[in-house]
């Protein structure tokens, strides 16, 4: 597996001289690159060194650092390694190329980002509305959204549970029991 | 004998035969629908009961709301309560109907369900075994044996306020009316 790894990393890095990689123990090899790789390599590892599975796309929201995280998650089914294509963007005007032209199915993710978290994705085609319905609030996945504030300001709330009450305590309480020293450090 | 009481008597006949054929909506809303199969085949066997799984909306009298209810989802509840025919009842199904239950803090799920629709019963639980579920359903019939199962009326006489609600939730309005 290190000797498929070595050679993996060496066929990209002669591509593209700014991909740094991160070598995870197992079978798991991360490439981090700018973002306007993404497609070029892409297609360079599903045509020419057989990873034709794109597993997942997934998106992180570093909201301390001003940036979205995007990772491509592509598996190999002969060399079985899956690889991570990582790239960061600004948070601010966050724009990504499109790649689903490469695997179609990555349309379905690019939608959800742009509803969830506002990416936009140049020449996406697809209808605005995904998941959400008459939606005109901030992109509800992103970290700075308050769902709490959003759901007190729009839903009703039984009165009732406002104050929260830690379950273990009236179990314990009504069973004549303590809790554990271990297990306290899990108490509100 | 007078009217009133020929009246009291058809009532008390409607009621019990009201009672004993309750066909329930087969729309699953939540993950509490999961809980339906049991309830209905061989081990609890609901339909000794007169609980049976009705086709559509107009065929049936009890609409199920099986757990958490998004915004996208309460459109369609809607539609459909609106649509079945009287006499018709709300189960309420699951923590999440009541007061959020693990959804309370989803920007998207609704967290009390009867200010939105008028609920007869409340089913508590997370999920409720089909026990519960059966328990649930025994109450709806002695509410309608006496006569207090009266949520379609409520609804009909309290429709603005529960409109005003509705709208709240759903701001794109293009709903049909019903004139019953």
């Amino acid at each position: 597996m290190e000797e498929i790894k070595a050679n993996l990393i060496k066929h990209i890095k002669n591509s593209f001289h700014t991909a740094q990689e991160v070598d995870f123990k197992g079978n798991r090899l991360d490439f981090i690159v700018d973002k306007q790789c993404i497609p070029s390599i892409l297609t360079y590892l599903k045509d020419r060194l057989g990873y034709i599975h794109l597993s997942h796309i997934t998106c992180v929201d570093w909201l301390e650092d001003g940036e979205f995280e995007l990772i491509y998650i592509v598996w190999s089914p002969e060399e079985k390694i899956k690889v991570f294509v990582r790239t960061r963007i600004d948070r601010e005007n966050p724009v990504m190329p499109n790649i689903d032209m490469i695997w179609p199915q990555a349309h379905t993710y690019e939608r959800e980002f742009r509803e969830l978290f506002g990416i936009q994705f140049e020449g996406l085609v697809a209808p605005d509305e995904f998941i959400l319905e008459d939606w005109d609030g901030p992109p509800p996945m992103r970290r700075d959204f308050d769902t709490a504030a959003y759901t007190a300001e729009t839903f009703f709330e039984r009165p009732g549970r406002e104050d929260a009450q830690d379950v273990r305590e009236t179990i314990t309480k009504r069973s004549g029991e303590e809790i554990p020293d271990f297990a306290k450090k899990y108490s509100r | 004998m007078n009217d009133r009481n020929s009246q009291k008597i058809v009532d008390i006949i409607q009621n019990w035969s009201r009672k004993h054929s309750i066909w329930v909506l087969a729309y699953g809303t939540g993950c509490g629908a999961i809980e339906i199969p049991p309830t209905m085949t061989s081990r609890y066997d609901a339909e000794r009961l007169g609980v049976r799984g009705a086709a559509t909306p107009r065929q049936a009298d009890v609409l199920l709301i099986t757990g958490y209810l998004t915004t996208k989802t309460l459109k369609r509840v809607i539609r459909v309560y609106e649509q079945m025919q009287d006499p018709k009842y709300v189960i309420g199904f699951g923590s999440c109907t009541i007061n959020g239950g693990m959804y309370y803090d989803s920007y998207n799920t609704i967290k009390v369900l009867d200010k939105y629709l008028p609920v007869d019963v409340y089913i508590n639980g997370c999920m409720p075994r089909p026990e519960s579920v059966l328990s649930g359903f025994g109450k709806l019939q002695e509410l309608i044996a006496d006569g207090k199962a009266n949520g379609a009326q409520k609804y009909k006489d309290n429709l603005e306020w529960y409109r005003e609600n509705q709208k709240k939730i759903i701001p794109n309005w293009v709903m049909p009316d019903y004139n019953w």
